[in-house]
């Protein structure tokens, strides 16, 4: 199934994001950043859901999280 | 209440009960000691390093006590970062706030964990500071603090209580003096986290606390906490397992000021001791140790020449006291040859000290927790009549 990343500013963000996902339905998981995205090492959001409705959630909570995604 | 019965360790042959928590609480609930074991045993990993397994195993567990934390002081999670102890706490909060210069007020109540890096800034030349007289008055303490004030003052920063007497300070007048003149006010929280009910909405910019006193964690850990107003410059830089292609110090809370691996043991033990000070809540906690310390001052002031150093103020659980003009050195020296753990000295604090008068004695200081009983203070009390 294909997955989408949200790369997000920091671990405690990403582990932030997650948490909210999970209590608002949405499947998700925690995960390294693949370089191709990320400046370096960093923490990304693995969800299945759209990623527009995340990326909704997480600006509406104010979790920033970096622009763009990646469909994989 | 399941309290008392705990605080004595066996100590070679002598069974020593602890009345120095203040330093460091001892014994730790039977939890935190479970949680570190465990710690040890399961969560191996570096949190926030890599994204197997182990990692993120551990990150999770962090992110845990890190929510658990931001709560008990009304903060958000990403704003609570995970220090060594309250010293690298208060370093953080008045190195990174006065970076650039400018002028901070502090106590005449400071520990030299927030007198010292002022006092260094000074000598560097970097920035000035003043230290406030407290008085009993509520009022006459704020506007010591006010006529200090000038166009360059950038902070106030100031105990909630003083680790010598306990004594708390008007910090909620503090922080409203310095809503209105536009000042940061850091808060030293150390001897008052887990026996006070402290927030952020108190109107504090920065709470620095140790998690290894009344937060009944282990040694190596502390809070700083903010409310995101005032951005930090960094003290230490360095790996932070995010961006690490930049050389530039990530802008990101926690991180920032995270850097390098994380004591994962002992903060995963740490939020054992948040939960058990939640579960029985701080001012419970508090009745319990103020009994011991009423009880304390009852029997041993009946000696004429006892002297407390109690005002009229409230107190956190602390009772300072000398006997006659003899050092408390020898006092606490004493103390211990008859099994009680109590702190003679200064207690690095010579600001407090100075204001008390008592620079060159020191004090006595009895520091319970929520494992002491009566009948151990009533023990102590014993001895101490006994000297």
């Amino acid at each position: 199934m294909n997955r989408t990343l949200i790369a997000m500013t920091s671990i405690t963000y990403a582990m932030k994001a997650s948490e909210l996902c999970r209590k608002n339905g949405i499947r998700c998981d925690v995960v390294r950043t693949p370089s191709n995205i990320g400046s370096g090492c960093g923490y990304s959001l693995s969800v299945r859901d759209s990623a527009d409705r995340v990326i909704a959630l997480l600006d509406k909570n104010r979790i920033p999280h970096k622009q763009g995604y990646e469909n994989r | 209440m399941p309290f008392g019965a705990k605080g004595f360790i066996r100590h070679g042959l002598l069974f020593m009960i602890n009345f120095d928590n203040s330093a460091t609480t001892f014994p730790k609930p039977p939890s935190v000691r479970r949680a570190v074991a465990e710690a040890v045993e399961r969560y191996g990993g570096n949190p926030g390093r890599s994204g197997h397994e182990l990692s993120m195993q551990a990150a999770a567990k962090i992110f845990e006590v890190r929510t658990l934390a931001a709560g008990m002081f009304g903060a958000e999670s990403e704003n609570t970062a995970f220090t060594v102890n309250c010293t690298f706490a208060l370093n953080m909060a008045i190195k990174g706030m006065m970076q650039y210069g400018g002028h901070i007020i502090i106590s005449g109540y400071e520990h030299n964990a927030s007198a010292r890096p002022v006092y260094a800034l000074y000598r560097a030349g970097r920035a000035d500071f003043s230290v406030a007289e407290v008085s009993d008055d509520t009022d006459e303490t704020v506007s010591a603090f006010e006529k200090l004030i000038r166009q360059d003052t950038k902070c106030i920063c100031c105990c909630i209580a003083s680790n010598v007497t306990g004594r708390i300070l008007p910090c909620k007048e503090l922080a409203d003096l310095c809503r209105r003149y536009g000042l940061c006010f850091i808060a030293d929280c150390s001897q008052a986290a887990g026996v006070l009910d402290l927030s952020l909405s108190d109107g504090f910019d920065f709470i620095c606390t140790s998690g290894h006193k009344a937060l009944y964690g282990p040694t190596g850990t502390g809070l700083l906490i903010t409310n995101g107003k005032y951005p930090l410059s960094t003290i230490i830089e360095g790996g932070t397992g995010t961006s690490s292609a930049l050389l530039e110090q990530p802008a990101e809370l926690p991180e920032r000021l995270e850097s390098g691996t994380l004591n994962t043991v002992g903060i995963i033990g740490f939020g054992e001791g948040l939960r058990f000070v939640k579960r029985y809540g701080p001012s419970a906690i508090r009745a319990h140790e103020q009994q011991l310390c009423r009880r304390l001052i009852e029997r041993i002031s009946a000696r004429g020449d006892i002297r407390i150093y109690r005002s009229e103020c409230d107190h956190v659980p602390i009772v300072a006291f000398n006997v006659g003009n003899e050092s408390s050195h020898v006092i606490a020296s004493r103390l211990s040859d008859l099994g009680f753990a109590l702190r003679g000295g200064l207690h690095c604090a010579a600001l407090a000290h100075r204001s008390l008068g008592t620079l060159e004695q020191g004090v006595v200081r009895f520091s319970p927790s929520v494992f002491n009983t009566l009948r151990q203070t009533d023990q102590l009390a014993d001895a101490v009549l006994s000297l």
